[in-house]
């Protein structure tokens, strides 16, 4: 009971927050939540009055909403079954994009996000939520620096140290897995690849996503699998890794180098959402 | 030079020029014999509005959907620091393992101005023309400039990959199928001209540089769905050809001013705009203008050019009209009206026609036979 109110008021200060912050999609997504959160509790209010043991364990009422597809939730409560703590979000995005991010630990795109987030965890990120999310970071790191336990960023180019053009990365990597040389698309690709791979080997039966996922993989690494239906995961792993020591010690030394500029150069904010080159002189220049 | 200019300027109005892409560059090729659009293109006339002025708009561009999917294969391909393309590079072409490096040229440190991309593709391109160690092997939208009749116009190919037998390779991102290893002939020939235009601009660029036009290779790499799948499969495109054909037209862009001299002084194809920009001249005076500049119609026209249905209207009754094949066969004879009086023997042929008009007779005469004499 005392959790179900913490979480309630939690519940309610999350919506306040999206509401101010403009956020529609997740407002209602968190009030779908918050009106079960209250109906749980209405419940648990009528087993304490008919003084029946009542057993709340937050831990039990959240598990199902993890594996559960999204927008089944709401028929679920149309039918009047309000015994199952009912879906909304699964988790909040942004905890889905670092969990996929976690998994990778590498910067990757949303596409690539997406699909390991459909192989492995609950299901597909819808890609267009994804485009907004840098940007709402950064303001919020700006509005408040470091009040969160992590910041979805940017990875940043080594050259010019801005940010590469759709790459998410996690700000408590170290600096030099966030900056991408001219070598590290592939570095990060292969690397991507042995940890799918060996997330494969984890789970117990993986599903056609996560099949499709390792194929995607495979395919373009030489010698990683003969098709789509004979690939072994760790014939996979082996053959990225191959071809990772060919590129490795040329990419890590771009990185570090990088990075240490980086880290010297650029500002808190800078070092996380990368600096943008200012232009100055740009009437003359363009017509040259 | 300067007379040029001002003529030009004259005959557009007071309206900067359009600029070109490889689309329009390409366009030029296919009908090198026709004056009205060699002065419109070199004068920078906005045809689709000169057209849809003058009541003949054409249905042009390209459709949305076909745009959307275009995009959608060239990120697929180039993913994933262009996994899939290297695979197909590797494959089939022999790219080393460790040549994978790849240089994002879309945007310069979050900007996207041309200036600044341009700068930078030329400074990366000279680094890795001028360098043989870690120079670069993947240039994703380089930003490289051409000079069309005087002007510069900015181009953008889908990728140019270097030290494939150690020259530059353009490589071309199509989303038009390769069935059974066959592709739509007008395609192919679209996308060889395009990348034709692409490498004549690296060329140019490499040559300001000091390098030797065969940096480059005539050999481009087209890239496009294979079969019925969005696998994609990639060939090697000779457009050595297809140079050819743009050096000459675009040297003969240059040389506009004896085409331009042929044409009456007062000739301007000014929509005469206001300054909320709405067109003032009289429609009839400016296609009058419009027809003093000879054309030179093909059916072919309507796929390239947006005066194809003003041209077509002006074209008709005349063996032009009917094709290539057509008037080719039929020599001399112009007009439908007069092939008709040489097939049925009304007219007598001139000597240039003689030919033509046997040909004519002996055609007439089996389609009586087949037709019987109700025909």
């Amino acid at each position: 009971m005392e959790s179900l109110e913490r979480r309630l008021g939690m519940l309610r200060a999350e919506v306040r927050r999206a509401a101010a912050s403009r956020d529609a999609a997740r407002v209602r997504a968190l009030r779908a939540e918050l009106r079960n959160a209250e109906r749980d509790w209405d419940d648990a209010l009528a087993r304490l009055e008919d003084k029946q043991p009542a057993a709340e364990d937050p831990a039990m009422s959240q598990a199902p909403l993890r594996t559960r597809p999204e927008g089944s939730g709401a028929a679920v409560v149309a039918a009047g079954a309000a015994t199952i703590p009912a879906a909304g979000p699964l988790l909040p995005l942004r905890e889905q994009v670092h969990q996929a991010l976690t998994l990778l630990d590498v910067p990757a795109a949303p596409k690539l996000l997406s699909a390991v987030n459909e192989a492995f965890f609950a299901g597909l990120i819808p890609s267009a939520r994804l485009t907004s999310l840098r940007r709402d970071e950064e303001r919020s790191f700006r509005s408040a620096p470091f009040a969160r336990p992590y910041y979805l960023c940017a990875a940043l180019t080594a050259e010019l140290l801005a940010p590469a053009r759709g790459l998410l990365a996690v700000s408590t990597w170290p600096m030099d897995r966030r900056v991408i040389g001219p070598l590290s698309p592939r570095v990060n690709y292969l690397s991507a690849a042995i940890r799918v791979a060996e997330s494969f080997l984890r789970i117990r039966s993986p599903g056609p996503a996560a099949q499709r996922l390792l194929w995607r993989f495979a395919a373009n690494i030489p010698g990683a699998a003969d098709g789509a239906r004979n690939m072994d995961p760790a014939t996979v792993a082996r053959a990225a890794q191959a071809e990772l020591q060919v590129h490795a010690d040329d990419d890590r030394a771009a990185r570090t180098a990088a990075a240490g500029r980086a880290r010297r150069q650029l500002d808190d904010a800078g070092q996380l959402f990368g600096s943008r080159l200012r232009l100055t002189g740009q009437a003359g220049a363009g017509r040259a | 030079m300067h007379d040029i200019d001002a003529r030009l300027g004259r005959i557009r109005g007071d309206v900067p020029p359009q600029a070109h892409n490889a689309r329009t560059i390409a366009a030029l090729t296919s009908n090198p014999g026709c004056a009205r659009r060699a002065i419109m293109d070199a004068a920078g006339i906005d045809k689709p509005r000169l057209a849809s002025y003058i009541g003949f708009p054409a249905p042009f561009g390209q459709s949305q959907f076909a745009i959307t999917r275009g995009n959608a294969f060239e990120a697929q391909v180039k993913a994933n620091g262009c996994a899939e393309l290297l695979r197909l590079l590797r494959e089939q072409l022999g790219l080393p393992i460790p040549e994978v490096s790849y240089d994002d040229l879309e945007e310069v440190g979050g900007h996207r101005s041309q200036h600044l991309r341009h700068a930078r593709t030329r400074s990366l391109l000279t680094r890795a023309a001028g360098a043989g160690g870690d120079a670069g092997t993947l240039f994703d939208h380089p930003l490289l400039r051409l000079d069309v009749g005087g002007r510069p116009v900015y181009l953008e190919p889908d990728l140019i990959a270097f030290r494939l037998g150690g020259r530059f390779h353009v490589v071309e991102i199509k989303s038009f199928a390769v069935i059974d290893g066959q592709a739509d002939g007008d395609k192919v020939a679209a996308a060889a001209i395009q990348s034709a235009v692409y490498v004549l601009a690296m060329r140019q660029l490499l040559a300001e540089l000091g390098t030797g036009p065969e940096a480059v290779a005539r050999e481009v790499v087209l890239v496009c769905p294979e079969n019925f799948s969005n696998r994609p499969v990639a060939t090697l495109l000779d457009v050595r050809q297809q140079l050819t054909v743009l050096g000459r037209q675009l040297s003969r862009l240059d040389r506009i001013e004896s085409l331009v001299g042929l044409q009456p002084p007062g000739l301007t194809f000014d929509l005469e705009l206001d300054q909320a920009g709405v067109p003032h001249r009289p429609a009839a005076e400016l296609a009058d203008d419009v027809r003093t500049v000879p054309a030179r119609y093909a059916p072919e026209c309507l796929a390239s050019c947006e005066m194809c249905f003003f041209c077509r209207d002006e074209a008709r009754g005349q063996t032009a009209a009917l094709g290539r094949a057509a008037a080719d066969e039929l020599g001399a004879v112009h007009s439908v009206q007069m092939a008709l009086g040489l097939a049925d023997g009304t007219l007598t042929p001139a000597d240039d026609q003689a030919e033509a008009a046997a040909l004519l007779r002996e055609a007439a005469r089996l389609r009586r036979e087949c037709l019987g004499e109700t025909a």
